[in-house]
């Protein structure tokens, strides 16, 4: 298999050298219409903020390319490409060949050599970012039949296997233990105390967990109205939000205060005034913004970070279990892909023809047999193999003098000899 | 059908086992082929065990109420029963192991002593008996039945606040679920004993020439009712909802257990059967 990947991601450089060579969709789309021809007969770019990765197919058959590409030429025209030469070295970037190449991809694809384990954003982007290379027709029958294991082992990961579960970032998972309280969010309203970071993105998930009402308390008010304007809801006054929690359900709290801003006693007193109704409330500032003493008072739920990286933590261990089973889904489908590129070849193809012809001989001849006379059956059988010498002559010899056509002609005849004629179908691709 | 009462006998509490056993799969586990198969098998579970109820009444010409074991397979199929109508309405698939070991228990109970009697009081042979003391069985074990997911819910709210996320905090639903199937046993369960009370007060007073409304079965049974009543009226009149609520379906759980175990074993007059 002539494939090549070069790549650089999380593992073999920091975020400053990635990102030198991060590609827009423009620049994926020029890149392969540059490498297309040359040295590759197909390929593709994926770029992510953790991995930039370039996957081709060289064509054997051309002339001196009969050796693969250079592999430090690529690397130097990836990174001259995106003119990084003074941050990013060829040291930077690794490179793979054949079945590693594509045991690499399937990785990504499973979410396992991600950053975050079990991450699988990465599939979507590796479609995305395959169509750009396609719109180029810088793709062949090959990556196509490619990107379909890929995402059918995207898809298995998810399907067999808890890899992609349990929350593994802080805003997941507060969102993850808000929902381990109340059944239904939409009946629920929260409260966001701080427009930082941390607080905005629970405040995403919780709106697409489908919250009820969202209110926003910040010291700067235009910052909280910013943040409505952005996300919904409603912007309270600061000095306000003692009163609110009678009338939220869920406090996420992450401002810079050296003191608390939620005391025992305000908790009490919201209680009393709500019914005594559960109330959830994360503390993600540091140094700590809601008294911890409030979680002693019955219906409220207070967890600081180091709760919520307990979350995280067993989450992450959890995913990391999955790993063996993912890898087997990994070899499976390589396995399953190696098996189809070989059925691909020349003579594999002219063996199972043969074969079938005389399969087809040998059953139209036994059925007939007994039509004959003793002494013409063996005249029957020498005639009817002649027959299908005769017929497949042309054919073998047209297969086996392919030498010139290039490796995606040679796929294409291949490929319609064999489903043409039905030729081991378990080998076949997967519609 | 002698021999099939005799076969199902000893066929339910393997048929108990072989659910509780999936449940606990399911929950422990995680096991996919015990999820598919753990409702499908409660339900062909609690088939055979209504067949042989039925069975049983038809060969033996009286309801299977006359011994305690009889009733103790009642109270079984009644834990079954009600739990499978608690999963269907609430779509909350994976408490049932916590609920079922209690089904399967009082059916081995019951199995392994039950005899065969042909030859009952009189009074036993009536069907409007039969369903006044099916609906006050149906009634406790939907009260139990709320005081185990009471239970559960404490358990769950404790891990929580002390940020314990283990197999109980994976695996069992949220705490508003556990309040809301809780509630829902309460509500079945005071139904089912409103129903056993209405039918007892009717069928009662004519089939025993010595009834008295001071029976203690009768006062016992009322006073829990009201109890379970005045809980329910206070959660919608004044809104306690919680943690607080929960230890009260516990206490009021343990209150009736052993206000009838006490009524059974030392006060019952004519409201004793065996």
């Amino acid at each position: 298999m002539n494939l090549i990947a070069v790549g650089i991601n999380h593992r073999t450089a920091p975020l400053e050298v990635r990102e030198k060579l991060w590609m827009s969709s423009d620049e994926i789309r020029k890149a392969v219409a540059d490498l297309k021809g040359r040295p590759f007969s197909e390929c593709f770019i994926v770029s992510t903020c953790n991995r930039t990765e370039l996957y081709g197919m060289y064509n054997s058959s051309e002339g001196d390319s009969e050796n693969p590409p250079d592999v430090d030429d690529l690397k130097d025209r990836l990174i001259a490409f995106k003119s990084a030469g003074s941050s990013v070295h060829r040291e930077h970037l690794y490179h793979m060949v054949s079945s590693n190449a594509i045991r690499h991809l399937f990785k990504v694809a499973s979410g396992i050599d991600s950053m975050v384990i079990g991450d699988i954003q990465i599939l979507s982007q590796i479609k995305d970012d395959f169509n750009l290379a396609s719109e180029e027709k810088a793709t062949g029958p090959f990556l196509h039949r490619l990107l379909q294991s890929t995402y059918h082992v995207g898809k298995r990961t998810r399907t067999e296997t808890t890899i992609t579960e349990g929350a593994v970032s802080v805003s997941y998972a507060a969102v993850e233990l808000a929902s381990k309280i109340f059944s239904d969010l939409s009946k629920k309203t929260a409260l966001l105390i701080g427009a930082g970071e941390t607080g905005e993105l629970t405040a995403k998930h919780l709106n697409g967990r489908g919250i009820g009402g969202l209110f926003v308390a910040n010291r700067t008010r235009s910052k909280a109205d910013d943040l409505v304007a952005a996300l919904g809801g409603k912007a309270v006054e600061f000095d306000a939000l003692q009163q609110m929690l009678a009338h939220v359900d869920i406090v996420v709290s992450s401002v810079t205060s050296d003191h608390y801003v939620i005391t025992k006693t305000d908790v009490q007193r919201a209680m009393k005034e709500r019914s005594h109704k559960p109330l959830f409330m994360i503390d993600i500032g540091v140094p700590r913004n809601i008294d911890p003493a409030a979680n002693n008072i019955e219906n409220v739920f207070l967890h600081d970070m180091d709760g919520i990286s307990a979350i995280i933590d067993g989450n992450l261990q959890k995913r990391r279990s999955e790993i063996p089973r993912v890898n087997e889904i990994v070899l499976e489908e390589l396995t399953e892909f190696t098996n189809w590129f070989n059925s691909l070849q020349v003579n594999p193809t002219i063996h199972d023809l043969r074969t079938h012809f005389e399969q087809v001989r040998q059953e139209e001849v036994e059925k007939n047999i007994n039509r004959f006379s003793a002494e013409d059956r063996e005249l029957l059988d020498l005639v009817t193999r002649r027959i299908v010498n005769k017929l497949l002559h042309l054919p073998t010899t047209n297969l086996k003098n392919g030498n010139e056509e290039s490796d995606e002609e040679k796929h294409k005849k291949l490929h319609i000899v064999r489903s043409l004629f039905g030729l081991h179908k378990e080998q076949m691709p997967k519609e | 059908m002698k021999t099939l009462i005799d076969v199902f006998t000893v066929a339910l509490p393997l048929l108990y086992f072989s659910t509780v056993w999936a449940y606990a799969k399911a929950f422990f586990k995680d096991s996919a082929a015990a999820k598919r198969t753990k409702t499908p098998l409660l339900l062909a579970t609690l088939a055979v065990h209504l067949s042989y109820l039925l069975l049983r009444s038809a060969f033996f010409n009286h309801p299977p109420i006359t011994t305690i074991f009889e009733i103790m397979s009642i109270i079984a199929f009644s834990i079954g029963a009600a739990y499978a109508v608690i999963e269907f309405q609430t779509k909350v698939k994976n408490t049932g192991y916590f609920i079922l070991i209690l089904a399967f228990i009082f059916q081995t109970i019951s199995s392994f002593f039950i005899e065969n009697l042909s030859e009952v009081k009189p009074v036993l042979r009536s069907s409007l008996l039969g369903i006044h003391v099916s609906s006050a069985l149906l009634g406790y074990a939907a009260i139990a039945i709320s005081a185990v997911y009471g239970f559960l819910y404490l358990m769950l709210y404790h891990h929580i606040k002390s940020s314990r996320f283990g197999v109980i905090y994976t695996k069992l639903p949220n705490l508003e679920t556990l309040e809301k199937m809780s509630i829902l046993s309460i509500i079945f369960g005071f139904s089912f004993l409103t129903v056993a009370i209405a039918v007892g007060l009717i069928w009662l007073p004519r089939a025993f020439d010595h009834f008295s409304y001071f029976d203690p079965k009768l006062i016992g049974t009322v006073f829990i009712w009201a109890m379970y009543g005045a809980g329910l009226g206070a959660k919608k009149t004044i809104g306690w909802q919680g943690r607080k609520i929960m230890i009260l379906s516990i206490i009021a759980f343990a209150v009736s257990f052993f206000s009838l175990t006490i009524i059974n074993v030392y006060f019952s007059a004519f409201h004793k059967f065996y």
